[in-house]
């Protein structure tokens, strides 16, 4: 792979964060959590899409981008309220930017159709609501929208008045001004006329005019792969330009950095285009340079770049206020006139606006810096998060592998150590206890490399929600708890099919109509929550609906009619619900094409159960259901029995077995020809021998001979299986059989026992299935090795 | 000279030769991995009975399958002097479990002859060629197609 491609993979990945981001950003807008923050947050995403589309000429992505960037960048400079009608479409524009990505990372082609038309309903945004919001003069902080009256510290918002008359073309306001924050520091809304400044920059260009622009690149700029060539040529697109260089800091060759950057240019520009159409030619390298645009003979300021300049004293302060509107801007490659934006409230420092404009004092400059730091702080996080590391998948995959061996090896070991007698109180066998903690140890630690928050799986959830709604023309509102849950990767990659069954069930067959939900006293918008949590040992994902409830009459009927169950079965309201979980059933009326493709509850189940998982579902009639699935918090180990059958040793998973116990022979009933049964306190359960289903023996083993383990199988029934003898309780580490040979009936996987044999994991709830198959063709007997 | 001496070495292939009773076949020495000697294997249910099993290699879990009953010869009871293949076929490796290991061959493509037509489906199905070395007739074995019915077992 060569080099470029290596950075366009860097590029797709942080592309997948980015729009993580852009998606949790505006889902937090839509929640009206979102601050003028999250705005910035949700501009800089897309924006930093664009950009790097750009660096790779991936055109279609660029353009699109830019449109949808546009409108976010009228709804952070308050042109366009952020209105929940406007947040569902940027939601929705949001999902056509990440096809976009998709495409452009598979080569891809997109969704044409669905592209243009949200490029339709974009520009309507930006030009029909632009239009109308932008002659007004003031304009109060619209109210949940960016500017929140307060965020989540309890700091309260005052919309403060801002006459801008000469900026009629950018009505921004929103100053902040709080009465008191949290650390009781108060501030004190200002009165800024910008009136009487004089606006240079903003005054529409009356014909040609000489601009000197000074570009001092930083090396951090040529390290992103940018070419001061290029935006010169950029430049010179918009008009004749002269250049000059300014060699000044360049230094001897022996102390010379060939990295760093020492040159500056000096630009003359003629042109008759704005300042702005200047200042988007360094759009993209506007963070890792110093720039300035000045008219010729104009005087020349410095104006905070990258960082806010040193400003000596007052009246070069004003004078950079009166050169450039941009007063504290909260991104640094801001553009347009923002004026004290919000971000400035949550300044710790005890700065008030005033002492700026009306204090004489050398201090002042200390409150600019001020004024400009939080808001780069808060700019630079999404690119600097905590430090971490990224692997291979197989690196990881590979230490799990072998630490596994590690613990076998230390089994075998710890045997070996046994069957030579040594004393428990011995040296060895105590350096052995030491050792057998320390692989625990090391093997929790490495299953914690492993374990990632279930936010990767729950982030794709709000679009599948939104999209399922469209289609039923339900309104849903999806509600995500415990994101941050912690849960092994195996698990994660199994867990994403699951959830999208059941929150389509939820939304399809769970919530009724918007005018039936009305009909019916409740909120027109169905609320579907989806929740993550750790629960003995387990991960468990709830799927919550306020829908009607599971129709049971109606479920039983199916049920009877398709012969799954006789029509005299008692069943309890929580086996009606679980009906639909069998193969075969299905509740729509007709076949949706979100939900009755065939795929049904049953192979939702199929699935989570071959993981070692639950799915259950509960449900009060009118008012909802839930659906609730546990699953292992690895795939990796498992705790299991370690029972004898005829010879062979299996493992039985710890969390199928109720209890186990030894039957008296009066406890067992006879029913059929072959069939028994055994009471356990006043419940009959069906007994099955696993020697004789595995085809490890021909005929069966009386139970009274064994002992019997009660299980459960997923749909709450209860059988008994018997086997020869306990060993014991034993974690072991899950090996699959399909990875060099293929899944066997009964067999959930194998592992290694501390002999070095292998030995095999039951899959209980086929070994159950198994026995009910009729007539059973006669197996060859299998003899145990040896 | 020099350079033809070189491209015959190229063409050669080499292979490994092993007995199952008084026959004996070949496998490509590059599909093989190691070769063990017999440890007894955890039988599997539901499979069938050229499938001896699995045992552990190295912790990871190794299917074995008997090539003599898998060729449909006569397959005796596994003894210690028995030898264990291992063999990677596509993603998968497995055993093959064979009576003992005879020598390492290496041959030109010429000599390698196409399985005659008389013999029974099992044969042709997973023999690929005969070759001769000094009088004796050795079978190479097909071992990717000793998978498929696997896979088809599987679906």
């Amino acid at each position: 792979m060569d080099e470029l491609e290596q950075i366009k993979l860097t590029f797709f990945q942080e592309c997948d964060e980015l729009l993580a981001d852009l998606e949790s950003g505006l889902l937090a807008m839509e929640a009206g959590e979102g601050d003028s923050e999250t705005v910035n947050a949700v501009f800089r995403a897309v924006h930093s899409v664009k950009g790097g589309a750009g660096a790779f000429a991936l055109e279609a992505l660029v353009r699109y981008a830019h449109v949808f960037e546009t409108l976010l960048d009228d709804v952070r400079s308050n042109k366009i309220a952020a209105s929940p009608e406007l947040v569902r479409v940027l939601l929705r524009a949001a999902d056509i930017l990440a096809d976009q990505v998709t495409a452009a990372r598979t080569g891809g082609v997109p969704d044409e159709a669905a592209t243009a038309a949200m490029v339709g309903e974009l520009e309507g945004w930006i030009n029909g609501q632009g239009g109308a919001a932008a002659p007004a003069p003031t304009q109060e902080s619209p109210a949940g929208a960016p500017s929140a009256p307060t965020d989540e510290l309890g700091i309260g918002f005052t919309p403060m008045t801002i006459s801008i008359d000469d900026f009629a073309a950018e009505p921004t306001a929103a100053a902040p001004a709080a009465p008191t924050d949290e650390l009781g520091i108060g501030f004190t809304p200002m009165q800024l006329d910008l009136a009487e400044f004089d606006a240079p920059a903003e005054e529409a260009p009356a014909g040609e005019q000489a601009w000197i622009i000074t570009f001092h690149p930083h090396a951090a700029l040529y390290a992103k792969a940018n070419e001061t060539a290029l935006l010169l040529r950029e430049l010179e697109r918009l008009g004749p330009i002269e250049v000059s260089i300014d060699d000044s800091e360049l230094v001897s060759l022996e102390h010379l950095d060939p990295e760093s950057a020492y040159l500056s240019w000096i630009v003359r520009l003629t042109t008759d285009v704005a300042e702005e159409v200047i200042r988007d030619v360094f759009e993209f390298v506007s963070d890792d340079c110093e720039l300035t645009i000045v008219r010729e003979g104009q005087e020349e300021v410095a104006e905070p770049a990258a960082e806010a300049a040193p400003v000596d004293d007052v009246a070069a302060l004003i004078a950079q206020i009166n050169a450039e509107p941009v007063v504290a801007a909260p991104a640094q490659d801001e553009i347009l006139p923002t004026v004290a934006a919000a971000p400035v409230v949550a300044a710790p420092a005890p700065v008030t606006p005033e002492p700026v404009v009306q204090a004489a004092t050398p201090a002042a400059p200390a409150p600019a810096a001020a004024k400009a730091a939080p808001p780069k702080a808060a700019a630079n996080e999404p690119a600097q998060p905590q430090a971490t590391i990224r692997v291979d998948p197989e690196r990881i995959d590979r230490l799990i592998d072998l630490v596994g061996e590690l613990v076998i090896n230390q089994a075998m070991l710890a045997q070996r150590v046994g069957e030579h007698g040594f004393a428990p109180s011995s040296d060895i066998a105590m350096g052995l206890d030491e050792l057998e903690q320390l692989t625990r140890g090391i093997q929790d630690s490495v299953m914690a490399i492993r374990a990632q928050p279930v936010k990767s799986v729950f982030q794709r959830m709000p679009r599948l929600v939104r999209e399922v709604a469209n289609q039923t023309g339900k309104q849903v509102r999806l509600v995500m708890e415990g994101e941050g849950t912690e849960v092994d990767k195996t698990v994660i990659e199994r867990l994403s099919d699951p959830i999208t069954h059941m929150l389509r069930n939820a939304i399809d067959h769970g919530l009724e109509s918007p005018e039936d939900r009305v009909a019916a006293g409740k909120n027109g918008e169905g609320t579907v929550r989806l929740a993550a949590l750790h629960r003995g040992g387990r991960i468990v994902i709830e799927v919550q609906d306020d829908g009607r409830g599971i129709n049971r009459g109606r479920v039983r009927q199916i049920a009877i009619d398709k012969g799954l169950i006789s029509p005299d079965a008692v069943l309890t309201d929580e086996e009606t619900d679980n009906l639909i979980f069998l193969p075969g059933f299905s509740t729509a009326a007709k076949v949706s094409d979100i939900s009755g493709r065939g795929v049904g509850m049953d192979v939702v189940r199929r699935s989570v159960q071959a993981l070692g998982g639950r799915i259950s579902i509960s449900s009060r009639p009118g008012e909802g259901s839930i659906f609730t699935l546990s699953l292992p918090l690895t795939l990796a180990v498992l705790d299991g029995m370690v029972i004898d059958v005829a010879g062979h040793t299996l493992v039985v998973p710890l969390t199928a077995i109720i209890e186990s116990l030894r039957p008296k022979s009066e406890e067992i009933k006879a029913l059929g020809p072959q069939g028994s049964v055994l009471a356990v306190r006043d419940t009959y359960v069906p007994l099955v021998d696993v020697g004789s289903v595995l085809g490890f023996r021909n005929d069966l083993m009386p139970a009274t001979d064994g002992v019997v383990l009660l299980v459960e199988n997923e749909d709450g029934g209860r059988a008994g299986l018997v086997a020869d003898a306990i060993q014991g309780q034993r974690q072991v580490v899950i090996k699959s059989l399909e990875s060099n040979y293929r899944q066997v009936d009964g067999i959930a996987a194998a592992t290694i026992l501390g002999d070095g044999r292998v030995a095999l994991i039951l899959d209980v709830d086929a070994v159950v299935a198994l026995r009910r198959r009729e007539p059973r063709a006669p197996e060859p007997i299998l003899h145990a090795a040896e | 000279m020099a350079e033809t001496v070189q491209q015959s070495t190229f063409d050669n292939r080499e292979f490994i030769a092993f007995c199952i009773g008084e026959q004996e076949f070949c496998v490509d020495i590059m599909s093989v991995r190691e070769i063990r000697g017999w440890s007894p294997a955890t039988p599997l249910p539901q499979t069938p009975d050229y499938m001896r099993g699995v045992i552990n290699l190295r912790g990871a879990v190794l299917p074995i399958m008997d090539l003599a009953s898998r060729l449909g010869l006569q397959s005796n009871e596994p003894s210690e002097r028995s030898v264990i293949i291992v063999v990677r076929m596509g993603e998968r490796t497995i055993g093959l479990l064979v009576d003992a290991v005879s020598d390492i061959l290496s041959v030109t493509q010429e000599m390698i002859q196409a399985t005659p037509d008389v013999a029974c489906d099992k044969v042709k199905s997973f023999v690929r060629g005969l070759i001769t070395v000094e009088g004796r007739m050795i079978s190479e074995i097909a071992n990717e197609r000793l998978l498929p019915e696997l896979e088809a077992l599987a679906a």
